[in-house]
């Protein structure tokens, strides 16, 4: 409802769309991307482009689902832009880095280790374990938000979750 | 671990893995339920990897929510601003809580009714203008050019006549291609049709300026005769010594010279 507002011009109510997702929006960028700073720029674009592209937002479609796909897709014009620049993996040395800890959220050693198991994971992997297990979303939701069906993203989810633990415990034996 | 494995084995181990999964969801049906619990008492293996995937489902569950800095809401902010301007509907006053939104919700929508009602009256007539004005740029270049059409003196006369008819003020685009076609024209009939239209604009000064000017250069008798009368019916007293001249000139058919005559004494 809010977003057909927003389409319909009223660009104001854009702020209670961005009260509600920004960090949910931030969060799966910062966990996909492992970098907060750039999860900070990539989640403004993305509200940029729900702005921007106010018109191709189909009216009744779950804004939900919607604002995802435009964060994907935010996402992978990104690592398009910077094909060169970075490597298909994550380099685990950089990532402390990258995602600090604040002070007030200081990390244990197991969700550090979950961080960098993480890390190891190819983006389609960690992206699926982003959405279904730290953001909480349903098969279906997701197999929306992806274009395919609920079987598939529950096989390509347990194998991300059997590939995490294998990298996990390699980690914590080191 | 998995190193020596065999394919089948690996296919194995996928089932176990999912089945595992789905049942540290609680996604199993009673049936399936008893049946894991009976293979993890039995097979040690099994439930080495059933508490290993649990602890990162778990740490995975319980991963820790990420802030963004302070920054990301002020750059939205702005960057909602820049769109609302490039929007074109006037700078908005962003008040933080609720109630003074509601208030100026209110505030703007008795105003907006006003204002709105009296910015429709303003469009109304804004755009009448601007349909008036269009209209009269059209007709303007329509008539300059009829006027210039080297192939047809009838459509030369149509523009002057344009001219007379549809101008109320004439602008010195217009003036000009009058006293081009009054003076130099080669046709009489549109250089009197010429005279005719610039006659009714002729308490415009630039008009009378071009007027006064063109009776000294005027060769044709009839417009010399039209324009004489034109100068007494202005009451021009400026153009005596010209007429003197005209009175006194050789070569100047003696109708003009009448005419000239008729002028000096209604114009002393």
């Amino acid at each position: 409802m809010i977003m057909e507002a927003v389409k319909n011009g009223d660009l104001q109510q854009a702020s209670t769309l961005f009260e509600r997702y920004n960090k949910r929006i931030f969060n799966f960028l910062a966990r996909l991307a492992m970098d907060r700073a750039l999860a900070e720029d990539l989640t403004q674009n993305v509200f940029l482009r729900i702005i921007k592209y106010r018109g191709s937002y189909k009216e009744g479609a779950r804004f939900q689902s919607w604002i995802y796909q435009v964060a994907r897709n935010v996402f992978s014009d990104h690592y398009q832009a910077h094909k060169n620049k970075y490597s298909d993996f994550v380099d685990v040395e950089k990532l402390k880095d990258n995602m600090p800890e604040t002070e007030d959220e200081p990390w244990e050693e197991k969700e550090k280790l979950l961080h960098r198991s993480m890390a190891m994971l190819p983006d389609e992997q960690r992206e699926l374990l982003v959405l279904t297990r730290f953001q909480h979303m349903k098969y279906e939701e997701v197999a929306q938000i992806m274009n395919t069906t609920v079987a598939n993203i529950k096989v390509k989810v347990h194998r991300a979750v059997a590939k995490l633990r294998e990298h996990y415990f390699e980690l914590e034996k080191n | 671990m998995n190193g020596s494995r065999d394919p089948q084995d690996d296919m194995e181990k996928e089932k176990l893995e999912s089945l595992l999964i789905d049942f540290i969801d609680g996604k199993l049906s009673e049936e399936e339920r008893k049946t894991v619990e009976q293979e993890l008492v039995r097979n040690a293996e099994a439930f080495t990897l059933y508490e290993q995937l649990k602890e990162v489902i778990q740490a995975m569950n319980n991963a820790s929510r990420l802030e963004p800095s302070d920054h990301l809401k002020v750059s939205f902010d702005k960057m909602l601003q820049e769109e609302m301007g490039k929007q074109q509907t006037g700078k908005t006053v962003f008040f933080r809580p609720s109630l003074y939104r509601v208030a100026a919700a209110v505030l703007l929508l008795v105003l907006g009714g006003g204002i709105g009602f009296w910015i429709s009256k303003q469009q109304q007539q804004a755009t009448e203008l601007a349909r008036m004005k269009e209209e009269m740029d059209r007709t303007k270049q329509l008539l300059i050019g009829m006027l210039d059409n080297q192939n047809s003196a009838s459509q030369r006369v149509e523009g002057a006549t344009v001219a007379y008819k549809s101008v109320v003020k004439a602008d010195d685009e217009i003036v000009n291609a009058l006293v081009k076609a009054m003076n130099d024209d080669p046709n009489t009939n549109v250089r009197m049709a010429a005279l005719e239209a610039l006659r009714k604009f002729q308490h415009q000064p630039y008009v009378r300026k071009m007027l006064v000017a063109s009776l000294s250069t005027q060769k044709d008798p009839m417009v010399q005769i039209a324009l004489i009368r034109l100068m007494v019916e202005m009451k021009e007293k400026g153009v005596t010594e010209e007429l003197q001249r005209i009175t006194t000139e050789e070569g100047v058919l003696p109708a003009v010279k009448d005419e000239a005559h008729i002028g000096l004494m209604r114009l002393s």
